[in-house]
C-alpha cells in the first residue's frame, strides 16, 4: 500500500532537519556535512556516504516564517550589499544573528559551489569559506557556452576530482555501482516529479503546493523517500478535480515569492488559474548517457540557466504552449540576474513584475495590482 | 577590424581587439551593471565596432549575449574557468583556440603572429611595471588615463604612457575594484589630498604584475596559464589569496587606508568587500566603498571622500 504523502513528506524533512541546531540539542552529525548550491552533482556526495544542505532553500524556508526582514538588515549591516543575491543576504544574516526557523544548518567541513545557474553562488560561497575557514570547491559548467566534448572532458575531470577530494575528506571508498544507483535514483525523482508537476496544467490545484513540493526534489533527489513521495502525490492528485476551465490560464514564469504565504499573488488572481510554471521544471535535469559520468555532464551541465537564449526560448516557448496558457505573470528577479532575460523572447502577453523571490518589501503592490489589471484588459480586448 | 573587449580575460596575444573604456548609452537594465549596459549599447550603436568579445565571468557578462542576440556584428563569449588549477588551464586553452579560429572564419584571415604578440606584450607590461612602481612620483589620473589611452590602440601601436613627474604628500590609498572607467574619479581622489601608491585594478596593478608569458612549448597553453595565474580577479573564486597578495602589498607601500570603487550591481566586488573590510579592520587599515552608478562616473562621493580623508 502507498503511504500517504504526508507522511512520507514529514519523514523527509524530519531526517533533513535533524541536525540542525533546533533538533540537534548538541549532538554533532555522524557523517561529513556539504553545504551546496542547489544543482550541486549531489549523487556523488551521496554515494561518500555525506550529509549535504542547502542554504538557498534555507532561506526560502526563512522567508516563508516571515522572518527575513531582520535577517536582510543585519547582512547589510555586516557590509553586504542589499544589492547581492537575497538568499545570500538573508543567510548571512541568520548566521550571523545564530538563529533560523528551524535553529542553524550544521557546520560544514566543506563547501561546494556550482556556476550552472549563476555566477553569484560562487560568490556567495567564497565569503561561506572565509567564514568557516573550511574548503571551497567549486565546479565550473560551462553549459553551451564552449564545444561539447571540450565541456564534457573539463566537467568529468573535474566530478573525478570531486569524488577522490571527497574520499579524503570522509575516509570512505567511492563505489561507481553505488553512484550509478544514487543517479538512478534521481532519474525516477524526476520522472515521477515530472508527473506531479503536470497537474497544475490539468488538475483543479493552486500552485502553492506544488512550489512547496519541489523542495524535495531540490534537496533530496537522490532519497528513495522522495521517488515515493511523488509517486504517491501523483495518486493523489489523480483523484482530484480537473481544472475550472472559465478561469484564465496564466503561466508563472519565474521564482515562487517564497515570502507568500501562498508563494504566488493569489490576491491579484482570482480570474486567472496558474496552469504552469518553468521554476518547476528547473530540477527535472536530463540524466541521459551511457555511463554514470556522462549522465552527470548532462544533468548538472545543461541546467535551464546555463542554456543559450535561443534555448531557453525554445523550450519556455514549449511548457508555454503545452499548459495551454493565454498570458504569462513574467517576474524580473533582483536577485536572480541570470534569470532576467529568460523571459526576453516570449511572445504571449505579460504582466512584467519586479520582484525579490526572499524581501518582501521589494514589491510594489500598486504597481503590481495595475499591471495585472492591464493583462486583463489586454485579453479582453484580443 | 575594431572588434570592442571587455575584461583581462580576452587574450590580447591572438588579435587587436579595443579596450572597452566607458560609453554614454541609452540602454539601462534594472539591477543591472552600468558598465556592461554600456558596453552593449557602444556594441550595438557604434558603427565604428565591428565586433564584440567578452567573457562568461560573472552574472552580467553571462547574460551579454542575449542582449546581443540580434547584431550581425561579430559576437564571441569567451568562456573563463571559474576556478585555477590544471584542468582548468588546459579548458581555458582550448577556448582561447576556439576563440582565435571564430575570428579567422569570420574575418577571413590566419593569425600567424602570435610568439610575436606575446613578446610585444611582455615587454609593454615589463615597462608598466616599471610606472607602477614609481606610482609615488606621478599623477595616478594621468597614469590611468594613459594606460586607457594605450589599451584602445592595436598592440603595436601601443606605448607605454609618458606621465610627468608629480609628487604629492596626500594620504596614501590603495584603490581596489575593477577596470575603471570612470577616470574623473580619480581627479576627486587627488584632489581630496589622497595619494594613491598601489592598485589592484585590472589595467594597472594586475596587468603590471603579470608575470611573462613563455613562448615555447603548447602556446595556447601558456597563454592560459598567464592569463588565469596573474593577480586574481574576484569572479576566480579565490578570495583568501586576493586579500593575502593585496594586503601584502597594501602594507609594503605602507597605505593608510584603501578605496573600493566598485559599479553598481557587481556583485563579484560587493561579495568580496564583505569580506575583505573585515580583514582590513582586523589589520588595523581603513577603507572605504564607493559604488559608481555608471560607467562615466559620478560626483556623489565627494564628501564620503572628504570624511575619509579626515578619518586617516
Amino acid at each position: 500500500m502507498v503511504e500517504s504523502a504526508i507522511k512520507l513528506q514529514s519523514t523527509l524533512m524530519r531526517e533533513y532537519y535533524k541536525y540542525f541546531s533546533k533538533y540537534a540539542r548538541g549532538a554533532a552529525p555522524d557523517k561529513k556535512v556539504a553545504w551546496v548550491t542547489a544543482f550541486t552533482p549531489v549523487e556523488i556526495l551521496e554515494t561518500l556516504g555525506m550529509y549535504y544542505y542547502y542554504p538557498e532553500s534555507y532561506a526560502a524556508v526563512i522567508a516563508a516564517s516571515n522572518k527575513e526582514q531582520s535577517f536582510l538588515e543585519k547582512s547589510e549591516q555586516c557590509n553586504l550589499s542589499r544589492d547581492c543575491c537575497s538568499y545570500s543576504c538573508c543567510l548571512e544574516g541568520c548566521l550571523e544573528l545564530e538563529e533560523g526557523p528551524r535553529g542553524i544548518p550544521p557546520k560544514p567541513d566543506i563547501l561546494i559551489a556550482t556556476n550552472n545557474q549563476c555566477n553569484t553562488l560562487p560568490n556567495w560561497w567564497n565569503i561561506l569559506a572565509q567564514r568557516f575557514n573550511v574548503p571551497l570547491i567549486v565546479i565550473d559548467y560551462p553549459g553551451e557556452s564552449a564545444d561539447k566534448q571540450q565541456a564534457y572532458k573539463y566537467v568529468t575531470e573535474q566530478h573525478k576530482d570531486l569524488i577522490v577530494r571527497l574520499e579524503n575528506l570522509t575516509g570512505n571508498k567511492f563505489d561507481i555501482n553505488l553512484l550509478e544507483k544514487n543517479i538512478q535514483n534521481s532519474t525516477e525523482s524526476v520522472y515521477w516529479w515530472n508527473k506531479v508537476a503536470q497537474a497544475l496544467t490539468k488538475k483543479e490545484i493552486k500552485p502553492t503546493a506544488i512550489f512547496d513540493y519541489i523542495s524535495y526534489l531540490i534537496t533530496q533527489r537522490c532519497n528513495l523517500g522522495t521517488i515515493e513521495l511523488y509517486q504517491a502525490l501523483y495518486e493523489e492528485m489523480k483523484e482530484l478535480p480537473d481544472a475550472d476551465k472559465n478561469l484564465i490560464p496564466i503561466f508563472w514564469l519565474g521564482y515562487p515569492l517564497w515570502y507568500h504565504p501562498k508563494r504566488y499573488l493569489s490576491e491579484f488572481l482570482d480570474d486567472f488559474r496558474i496552469c504552469g510554471s518553468n521554476y518547476i521544471t528547473w530540477w527535472s535535469l536530463d540524466y541521459s548517457g551511457s555511463n554514470a559520468f556522462e549522465k552527470l555532464f548532462s544533468a548538472y551541465n545543461y541546467t535551464f540557466l546555463n542554456l543559450s537564449q535561443k534555448n531557453r526560448t525554445e523550450r519556455l516557448t514549449k511548457q508555454i504552449k503545452d499548459s495551454e496558457a493565454f498570458c504569462s505573470v513574467t517576474l524580473h528577479n533582483k536577485s536572480c540576474k541570470c534569470d532576467f532575460v529568460s523571459a526576453k523572447d516570449i511572445n504571449i502577453p505579460q504582466a512584467e513584475l519586479e520582484i525579490d523571490m526572499i524581501d518582501r518589501n521589494f514589491l510594489s503592490l500598486e504597481k503590481t495590482k495595475k499591471q495585472i489589471d492591464l493583462l486583463k484588459d489586454t485579453l479582453c480586448t484580443q | 577590424m575594431n572588434i570592442l573587449s571587455l575584461s583581462g580575460f580576452i587574450p590580447e596575444q591572438i588579435c587587436d581587439t579595443v579596450r572597452f573604456t566607458g560609453y554614454s548609452g541609452n540602454i539601462s537594465i534594472s539591477h543591472y551593471c552600468q558598465y556592461a549596459s554600456d558596453y552593449i549599447s557602444q556594441v550595438l550603436y557604434d558603427n565604428s565596432v565591428d565586433g564584440a568579445v567578452f567573457p562568461k565571468s560573472c552574472d552580467s557578462t553571462r547574460i551579454i549575449k542575449s542582449y546581443l542576440g540580434e547584431t550581425d556584428k561579430f559576437v564571441y563569449q569567451l568562456p573563463v574557468p571559474a576556478r585555477i588549477d590544471e584542468y582548468a588551464i588546459d579548458y581555458f586553452a582550448n577556448q582561447i583556440k576556439s576563440y582565435k579560429q571564430a575570428i579567422e572564419a569570420h574575418y577571413g584571415f590566419e593569425i600567424t603572429d602570435i610568439a610575436d604578440r606575446i613578446e610585444t606584450i611582455n615587454r609593454r607590461n615589463k615597462e608598466l611595471k616599471m610606472l607602477y612602481e614609481n606610482l609615488e612620483m606621478i599623477s595616478y589620473y594621468d597614469y590611468l588615463q594613459g594606460i586607457h589611452k594605450m589599451l584602445t590602440k592595436p598592440l603595436m601601436e601601443q606605448s607605454t604612457p609618458q606621465v610627468k613627474e608629480k609628487k604629492s604628500d596626500g594620504k596614501r590609498v590603495f584603490l581596489i575594484g575593477s577596470f575603471l572607467t570612470s577616470e574623473n574619479v580619480l581627479n576627486v581622489i587627488e584632489n581630496s589630498g589622497f595619494k594613491v601608491v598601489g592598485d589592484n585594478l585590472p589595467e594597472s596593478g594586475r596587468l603590471a604584475n603579470r608575470k611573462p608569458c613563455e613562448i615555447a612549448g603548447d602556446i595556447y597553453i601558456n597563454i592560459a596559464k598567464n592569463i588565469l595565474s596573474s593577480r586574481l580577479s574576484p569572479t576566480q573564486n579565490n578570495f583568501s589569496e586576493i586579500i593575502k597578495d593585496d594586503i601584502n602589498e597594501i602594507k609594503s607601500k605602507k597605505a593608510q587606508g584603501v578605496i573600493f570603487l566598485t559599479q553598481k550591481y557587481c556583485e563579484a566586488y560587493d561579495y568580496l568587500y564583505s569580506v575583505y573590510e573585515k580583514k582590513l579592520n582586523s589589520e588595523g587599515i581603513k577603507s572605504i566603498k564607493i559604488s559608481l552608478t555608471n560607467s562615466e562616473g559620478s560626483k556623489k562621493f565627494e564628501l564620503a571622500l572628504e570624511a575619509f580623508a579626515d578619518m586617516i
